[in-house]
């Protein structure tokens, strides 16, 4: 064997290899993107919070009751991220705030270089140049969007009472990587066994600093807190 | 699968690494992927496995994978301990929250090329 490369050394085999240390990491250009991402966003004056969740989680749900309820106070506009069709940026968009639909043609995650196309088509928009807070609702998939900084200031994962409480063991990356754990459809509690607590406990296991809300869209329980959340976040921005 | 994408990434990066160091041949990719990084190591190997034969450069190249330890600081005492998985508890204090510390590396280290 030889030493250099494992293979079997034959007499004529001689290496004229040369070992190249590069030392960093396949993110760096989605986190350099992510890091230009962040400053345009400040620049615009807004605070982005990216969600994650399993598709169906309600997180489209919870950005048309958000809009209804504080969109007359605070600024919101929506960058929209599916695998195929626009149907949930016609539903931001029926509440009347900028939006933009991008579609990933099959990836799994938004990615850093997606978004930044997507703050450029939404400054186009009407009032998509002047925000407090911008949503990046990803695609739905809990694994893949947690490697991706996209420069959001916040990352909300999402977990809906029909899912199941194991999230959290089962998904770590996504609660490492976020300030925000919600659980959503509460209204549903009665139907399914989800212990909140214990669900919330084991989340706080992965990551002791996540802030945890439990919320219904439908029925309103537990908007007030989260409505005083998103007032907080425009209050601290810059 | 976001590890195809990110194996095709690498593979661009490769090419780009062989072009500047004017080499036609990759004989070994030295990764580190953190137990913290999202990534599943296995579906990283698969996607270079399929990959990579697509290519001349790197149809023989052989990958090779390190996954080093997170180090976890207890929220109760300030202990911290090197683990490839988070700790039931705390050996010192009997504290069950942690805050790991790194660990999500994923990180090309070096490249043998010829
Ligand atoms: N009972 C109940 N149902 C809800 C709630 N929020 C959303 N839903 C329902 O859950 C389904 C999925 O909601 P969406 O808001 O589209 O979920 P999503 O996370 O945006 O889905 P994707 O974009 O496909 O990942 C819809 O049928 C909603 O009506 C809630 O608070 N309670
Ligand atoms: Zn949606
Ligand atoms: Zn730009
Ligand atoms: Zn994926
Ligand atoms: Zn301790």
């Amino acid at each position: 064997m030889c030493d250099a490369c494992g293979c079997d050394l034959k007499p004529e085999h001689t290496h004229d290899s040369k070992v190249v240390e590069v030392h960093q990491s396949l993110l760096a250009a989605n986190t350099a993107m992510a890091v230009k991402n962040r400053e345009h966003i400040e620049k615009m004056g807004a605070v982005a919070i990216n969600m994650i969740s399993s598709p169906g989680s309600g997180k489209t749900t919870l950005l048309e009751k958000t809009i209804e309820a504080i969109g007359d106070t605070i600024r919101i506009g929506v960058i929209e991220g599916d695998i195929e069709t626009d149907r949930d940026a016609e539903r931001i968009r029926a509440k009347g705030v900028p939006v933009v639909q991008l579609t990933t043609g099959g990836a799994c995650h938004l990615d850093a270089a997606q978004v930044h196309k997507g703050i450029h088509l939404l400054e186009k928009e009407e009032g998509g140049a002047e925000l407090d807070i911008l949503f990046i609702e990803n695609v739905g998939n809990l694994v893949c969007p947690a490697t991706f900084d996209l420069g959001e200031h916040h990352r909300l994962v999402l977990v809906s009472v029909p899912e199941g409480p194991d999230k959290p063991a089962k998904y770590p990356k996504a609660f490492h990587s976020s300030q925000v754990f919600i659980i959503s459809k509460t209204d549903l509690l009665p139907y399914f066994d989800f212990p909140v607590e214990e669900a919330k406990a084991e989340a706080l296991q992965l990551n002791p600093n996540l802030q945890v809300m439990a919320l219904s869209a439908t029925s309103g329980e537990g908007f007030d807190q989260w409505l005083d959340y998103l007032r907080e976040v425009c209050r601290k921005r810059q | 699968m976001h590890e195809m994408s990110l194996v095709q990434g690498l593979l661009a990066q490769l090419n780009e690494l062989a072009r500047e160091h004017g080499k036609e041949k990759v004989i070994s990719v030295s990764m580190e992927i953190g137990p913290l990084s999202g990534v599943v190591i296995d579906s990283f190997q698969f996607g270079f496995d399929i990959l990579a034969k697509d290519d001349a450069l790197t149809r023989e190249a052989k990958l090779i994978i390190e996954s080093p330890p997170a180090i976890y600081r207890c929220f109760g005492c300030g202990r911290e301990v090197e683990a490839l998985q988070r700790p039931e508890r705390c050996s010192e204090c009997s504290e069950t929250l942690f805050s790991p510390q790194g660990g999500d590396g994923l990180i090309l280290r070096q490249v043998e090329m010829e």
